[in-house]
């Protein structure tokens, strides 16, 4: 299984890398274009996280964090750093899909990970105004100011809901607060 | 810390994580302070939270396979996965001042750090793991490779290291290559089980508090040595450039709090 892929990347075994790229190529690839407009943008962004995930493989440790939650952080460091000095915003093309009520995900299709459902699960768990907070910051990058703005809601409610919302899902998950002193940092 | 601060400080990190901060943000942070353990456990509630609906079994395009696969390719032959340690980019709590305060810093630390050295070798080359061994068809020196840079790019930039301190040379880089090379002499020889070389650029990418990691390196010989700059992002326009002394291995964020040698970089073409 995947759960050793970064362990032998990091030995040096170069078999991994096409291991890696099968098993977690496509959630990058899928975050950066979901977190970028453009495929252009997209293809170079993927490629500094995957050599940030080749040169930090050595310091995953599966006790602390799965493969796919150490390169999703790695992921959206580099997508945010990107963001943030092109200053696009995320995409929001399905935005008017997202307004409207919290998602229901009954009909929705199975998440593409353990991780994904666990997370899916964990926003099923807050109040509807938190999971659509979360569900247009995170999930389809608005500000809070574009929130509030489309949501009626005053600005102070939605960062409320966005950090109430967060802490609520991380107990959920079971994340808490670690020791830094056995942090894996990627 | 009030229960008022400790709320924005809160604030703070989600929105870190969730959409990155802004210099006066991330000051504003640091000011608060707050437990490292604690930041990277919203990171990665925000990471897990960032899967949902997420459609990872779309395949990305062939052609980016193709280059990932190259990539991952140079990265083995560059070097036996070295294994540094990243720390979260704002995660020390020493405060930053700009690059401008590294020259100061390096003042301080330089009459520490370095016992200067004087004689000549340009073949005298340092050490630097990330470095990729050269093709056989590109068997050139470093001078021979630096110099093929320049000819090769117009727009190839340099900086001077300040004399401060007794160290001295150049910096020269290839925005359109992402290439370039230093020159350095005078800096001391490391003792490798404790500490390295490392090199920061400044560019207009990125915030004066995280530069680009451009490269540890171990100064292993006396004279002037030549070394390749391995930078970890796209560089773009560096106004700077500074080696620091780190741990073994090097680090992501420095706390710059042992400046070996600052180059700003002049209007001046090479």
């Amino acid at each position: 299984m995947g759960e050793g892929i970064l362990n032998k990347i990091a030995a040096g075994d170069k078999t991994a890398v096409e291991e890696c790229l099968k098993k977690y190529g496509g959630l990058v690839w899928s975050l950066a274009r979901r977190m970028l407009r453009n495929s252009d943008d997209a293809e170079d962004a993927v490629q500094d996280i995957f050599l940030d995930v080749w040169k930090n493989s050595g310091k995953f440790d599966a006790s602390q964090s799965s493969e796919t939650t150490f390169i999703a952080m790695i992921a959206r460091r580099r997508l945010i750093d990107r963001i943030r000095f092109t200053s696009r915003r995320i995409s929001a093309d399905a935005l008017d899909e997202m307004m409207s009520e919290p998602v229901d995900r009954a009909d929705k299709k199975m998440q593409t990970s353990l991780e994904a459902n666990d997370a899916v699960r964990a926003l099923d768990s807050l109040r509807p105004e938190q999971q659509q907070v979360l569900q247009l910051s995170i999930v389809q990058g608005l500000s809070h100011q574009e929130i509030s703005d489309r949501t009626g809601m005053p600005l102070g409610t939605v960062k409320t809901h966005a950090r109430r919302g967060i802490l609520q899902a991380r107990e959920f998950l079971g994340l808490g607060t670690l020791d830094s002193s056995k942090e894996v940092h990627a | 810390m009030s229960d008022e601060e400790r709320e924005k400080m809160l604030d703070l990190l989600c929105d870190k994580f969730v959409y990155g901060l802004s210099e006066e943000e991330s000051q504003k942070l640091d000011d608060l302070g707050f437990d490292p353990g604690e930041a990277v456990s919203i990171e990665r509630t925000i990471a897990a939270l960032g899967l949902v609906d997420l459609d990872a079994e779309s395949p990305m395009p062939a052609s980016l396979h193709e280059k990932l696969l190259r990539g991952a390719d140079e990265h083995f032959k560059a070097e036996s996965v070295e294994v540094r340690e990243i720390v979260l980019s704002d995660g020390p709590r020493v405060p930053w001042f700009g690059w401008l305060g590294w020259a100061a810093a390096a003042v301080a630390s330089i009459a520490l750090a370095v016992t200067l050295f004087t004689s000549k070798g340009p073949e005298n080359r340092a050490a630097l793991p990330g470095t990729p061994p050269p093709t056989p068809e590109e068997r050139l020196d470093p001078a021979q490779q630096r110099q093929k840079l320049i000819e090769s790019d117009a727009q190839v930039i340099m900086a001077q290291w300040g004399e401060t301190g007794g160290v001295s040379g150049d910096v020269v880089w290839s925005d359109a290559k992402q290439a370039g090379y230093m020159r350095v002499k005078g800096l001391a020889k490391n003792d490798v089980s404790k500490e390295t070389y490392q090199l920061w650029i400044f560019d207009e990418t990125q915030s004066e508090k995280t530069p680009i990691d451009g490269g540890v390196f171990d100064i292993n010989t006396d004279g002037e040595v030549i070394v390749p700059i391995d930078a970890k992002l796209k560089v773009k326009n560096p106004g700077a450039f500074a080696i620091t002394i780190e741990k073994p291995g090097g680090v992501v964020v420095s706390t710059r709090g042992r400046v070996a040698a600052l180059a700003p970089v002049k209007p001046a073409k090479v």
